[in-house]
């Protein structure tokens, strides 16, 4: 009984305060001079037209500079490995062997891994795997490639 | 095939008046202007619209939504569309008017309450909902009046604020709770 009283006080709550929320604004919505409130708009809306041409240059302005961020990061991405690559080439072309450490030793070895046959690489005795070599051994190896 | 349930978001009168007014023709602008004029600004008004600036609010957000009707997908009706878009109109005029400190309160919009002579004939209940309406969050008091005084249903308040009817719902539930301890 005590808790359908309360809710018969809450359902009743909510009507009080719907009832009370559609009369608000009634006075301000009963005194707008409609007719005016139109032509007015109409008015403004002939003098400042809808810009669609602007709204599409906007957008074309948009995808434009999303493409330049887009192909000039890609090139400047591709430009930065390419320099990497091509100069430590060069690097290792143009030095001598003795000024290679192991690992880039190992790089030079790695590029020539596909056109040498194991029978002509003196790989010295007891070695099965070139990551096991050290400096000397490895130069050993790519001399004996230069013939 | 059509959901047998399924209504036209936009009543095909409103949406014909849309078409023809971007095909140019004023007269179906000023036809939506005479159709939901009057509703918008109830909503703007219990939104806390100042009386003195409700025309030109409800020119604004006409004026606002003409402009952007192509991206009026008919995901609701017309006319909910439309006080979302005063909902908007109304917050840029509160901060323009914080800016300017002529309108002290939360969001720059007026304490109606403290307002007896504009509102004179405003009931004691009603300037107390008013009040307390502005103490609400926007989305809040948005889907209170959305519910209350526009009488729309959850799906369609929440089609127009981008949210869930669940959420709506709640929104609606805590707006009601804090508002019944303003009112009573």
């Amino acid at each position: 009984m005590k808790g359908d009283a309360m809710n018969s006080d809450a359902m009743n709550g909510d009507a009080r305060l719907e009832n009370i929320a559609k009369r608000l604004g009634n006075g301000a919505a009963a005194r707008l001079d409609v007719e005016a409130t139109a032509r007015k708009v109409v008015a403004r809306l002939r003098e400042q037209p809808v810009r669609r041409v602007t709204w599409v240059q906007a957008s074309w302005l948009r995808i434009a500079a999303a493409l330049v961020i887009v192909v000039g990061g890609a090139v400047a991405v591709r430009q930065t490995f390419v320099r990497d690559s091509s100069v430590h080439t060069a690097h290792l072309v143009a030095d001598d062997l003795n000024d290679l450490s192991a690992d880039e030793l190992r790089d030079v070895l790695a590029t020539f891994d596909q056109i040498i046959s194991s029978d002509s690489v003196a790989v010295p005795e007891g070695s099965t795997d070139l990551h096991e070599l050290d400096a000397q051994q490895l130069r050993a190896v790519l001399r004996s490639l230069e013939g | 095939m059509a959901h047998p349930h399924m209504v036209p978001a936009v009543p095909p009168h409103d949406a014909a008046l849309i078409r023809a007014w971007q095909g140019g023709d004023e007269q179906a602008a000023a036809e939506l202007v005479g159709r939901h004029a009057r509703p918008l600004a109830r909503f703007l008004a219990g939104a806390g619209a100042p009386e003195a600036d409700v025309d030109d609010l409800v020119q604004e957000t006409f004026i606002r939504a003409f402009r952007s009707v192509d991206r009026f997908r008919g995901q609701c009706q017309f006319r909910t569309w439309l006080l979302t878009i005063g909902g908007n109109v109304l917050k840029d005029f509160g901060r323009r008017a914080a800016r300017r400190k002529v309108l002290p309160l939360d969001e720059g919009v007026r304490d109606w309450a403290g307002d007896p002579h504009e509102h004179a004939e405003a009931s004691e209940a009603e300037a107390l909902l008013a009040a307390g309406l502005l103490q609400l969050p926007r989305l809040q008091r948005e889907v209170f009046l959305l519910r209350a005084q526009q009488g729309l249903e959850y799906e369609e308040i929440a089609a127009a604020l981008a949210t869930t009817p669940g959420a709506a719902r709640v929104h609606y539930h805590h707006a009601v709770r804090r508002l019944k301890e303003i009112v009573k």
